[in-house]
């Protein structure tokens, strides 16, 4: 997937790899591409100053600690986050919705 | 033996950026961290360790674009500092000086010298600028945190120098005002006493020095393509 159509979405994207967890930059970097079985081609450095905004719109807060005997700045959802992210869910649910029903409709008005 | 290209990404990645030296570092940290990961990730999967690097940095992406969106954080967290600086310095530096004033100096009516009507309109102004700007600097760092997914990081950085380099001018302003009008009307009134005298040596400081954050807020918001 190009990184542009990635862009818009990487802050909703980020909540949902931190829904639930603790984790460093580059396991949240690790868990996105899991996630989406590969297909998410973004260039890594740009989690770091994505997640720096989500920490100053305060959906994220982050610490310093020692993971795997390594300082590392570890990221979490904050209450703000959580209700971003459900937030962002309802948004998307309803864009599929509204999309799928003229693009996934398989031509119906070509048949009429 | 060649140069780490990890090493050589940080440091090229480093030395086009500005703000505050800590997160600065912590940002060069957290990215080499990243490297250093993504480089055990790929000997994982088989890559020899300069394959490994060269992989982890290419997946990074260009210094260029990287250090531009750095930036743009880093200018954007140095204008949140100046702000609430400017938010909570300005009203305490202004009380300290007119407690000061009331406690060594008085009321400008019971000076021997008549205080004209206009110089207290000047005097009330510049009373006010303090809380004026201390207020539009919190009304940013609000407007900033709600509006901080909402717009463009860039755009946030160079309102916020400006709103800082606003608010500093603006006290400023007041201030040479308020010495020019006092100059005029009796300029002995500036030395009468040595402790305020010393208050407003340490004002000007306060001011100077923001007004350098202000300006130093601004460098680091510019420089973003």
């Amino acid at each position: 997937m190009k990184p542009d159509a990635l862009r818009g979405h990487l802050d909703a994207l980020l909540l949902a790899t931190l829904d639930g967890r603790q984790l460093h930059g580059y396991a949240i970097i690790e868990a996105l591409q899991q996630g989406s079985g590969g297909a998410l081609d973004l260039p890594t450095g740009t989690v770091y100053p994505a997640l720096r905004r989500l920490e100053r719109a305060g959906h994220v807060t982050s610490d310093w600690s020692t993971v795997g005997g390594r300082k590392r700045r570890t990221y979490r959802l904050t209450q703000a986050g959580q209700r971003a992210l459900q937030a962002e869910r309802s948004a998307w649910r309803e864009f599929t919705t509204v999309i799928d029903g003229v693009l996934g409709g398989g031509g119906k008005w070509a048949q009429t | 033996m060649g140069t780490d290209v990890i090493d050589s990404y940080v440091t090229d990645l480093g030395s086009r950026l500005q703000g505050s030296r800590k997160q600065v570092r912590d940002l060069l940290t957290e990215t080499r961290d990243s490297l250093e990961d993504a480089t055990e990730a790929h000997l994982g999967r088989g890559l020899t360790e300069q394959e490994a690097k060269k992989r982890a940095v290419e997946e990074f992406g260009p210094v260029r674009e990287i250090a531009n969106e750095y930036q743009a954080e880093l200018a954007v967290a140095y204008g949140t500092r100046t702000l609430v600086w400017l938010a909570i310095v300005l009203p305490l530096m202004h009380m300290a000086w007119e407690y000061g004033r009331m406690l060594l100096v008085g009321p400008w009516q019971d000076l021997g010298t008549p205080t004209p009507s206009w110089y207290l309109v000047i005097a009330k102004a510049n009373d006010m600028t303090s809380g004026a700007a201390s207020g539009v600097a919190l009304v940013a760092l609000v407007l900033g945190r709600i509006l901080a997914r909402k717009y463009d990081t860039k755009l946030l950085a160079k309102l916020a120098a400006s709103i800082a380099i606003l608010a500093v001018g603006v006290v400023l302003l007041g201030n040479v005002a308020i010495i020019a009008a006092t100059a005029h009307v009796d300029a002995s009134r500036l030395m009468q006493s040595l402790p305020m005298s010393i208050a407003s040596l340490i004002t000007w400081t306060v001011i100077i020095r923001l007004g350098l954050l202000a300006r130093r807020c601004l460098s680091c918001a510019t420089i973003v393509a």
